[in-house]
């Protein structure tokens, strides 16, 4: 299956004031979001069945100018890996059609994937993180994903 | 009224980290994501319902929608809807149908009860405009 989105742009920061800041100001501050600057470029492979988390999620790394893109199914993240696509961070859900998170993760590292993976999920058993991590992921959170947890996490890709 | 979301802790932070990420660029995008989410939870809960009450049982397929929703609404901030979710599905995975199927009809309620809150809520935005959004607290 094909990516259900394209490479967007660096993602737009929130002024929150609704006011007439110049475009200079918006473009500097559209890589600032909670207080994070990215120096470099970094690119994110989101994988998640679900149109409605892949939209929030997707939304929140763009805020921190992640170029993203994501798809709705194992598989098709494995066939985009498999293709030479990189990214400096998966973020993969672990109830996934086609292809469940999993065995996708598993594919992925058989690969000789090393980048960031986040093993972002609706399940918080023991057993499932273990399961999680055990294929491959480097973090396991339980949705939502949120600031806190992912700022870090930029930060360190960042080299900051 | 936002306020009181927090409050009665039917919504959570995550809600307010969905505020941030509007912009003039996307300034409906709480109202979408909400429309987006209303849209897919009123199917969830349609289908397990009738799935809860299907014989013979799929238990996998319950649990399967249980924690896309669960996951759905975790990423709004809807932590009453959450919350039941989280039970109704522990139970289920103990093989408890009957607590299950009260726990999700809490479940339902909540989700009701958010429905209902968030719409005259959205509408007064609406009304207000882009200048009450934009002084709307952090």
């Amino acid at each position: 299956m094909a990516p259900s989105e394209n490479l967007a742009p660096a993602g737009r920061a929130n002024t929150g004031n609704g006011g007439g800041a110049p475009n200079g100001v918006e473009k500097q501050q559209r890589c600032q979001f909670n207080e994070v600057v990215l120096r470099n470029r970094l690119t994110a492979l989101l994988v998640d069945g679900n149109r409605f988390c892949r939209t929030i999620e997707q939304g929140l790394l763009r805020a921190y100018g992640v170029e993203t893109l994501a798809v709705d199914n194992g598989r098709a993240a494995v066939e985009l890996i498999a293709s030479g696509v990189k990214f400096n961070l998966i973020v993969i859900d672990m109830l996934l059609p086609i292809l469940n998170g999993l065995e996708a993760t598993r594919q992925i590292r058989a690969m000789g994937v090393r980048c960031k993976m986040l093993g972002v999920t609706a399940c918080s058993y023991e057993r499932e993180r273990e399961a999680f991590l055990a294929a491959g992921v480097d973090v396991f959170i339980e949705k939502p994903l949120s600031p806190e947890i992912l700022v870090p996490i930029l930060r360190e890709l960042d080299g900051q | 009224m936002r306020q009181s979301f927090f409050d009665e802790e039917i919504l959570d932070r995550q809600f307010i980290q969905l505020e941030k990420l509007e912009d003039r660029e996307n300034p409906n995008f709480v109202e979408e994501v909400l429309t987006l989410y209303f849209r897919d939870s009123t199917t969830l809960l349609a289908t397990i319902e009738r799935e809860m009450e299907n014989v013979p049982i799929d238990f996998p397929k319950v649990d399967r929608i249980l924690h896309q929703l669960k996951g759905s609404s975790a990423s709004i901030g809807a932590n009453k809807v959450r919350n039941e979710i989280t039970k109704t599905r522990e139970l289920w995975q103990q093989g408890n149908r009957e607590g299950a199927k009260a726990t999700f009809q809490e479940a339902r309620k909540e989700h009701d009860t958010l429905k209902a809150k968030l719409e005259p809520y959205f509408q007064q935005l609406r009304q207000a405009g882009p200048a009450e959004t934009a002084m709307r607290p952090r």
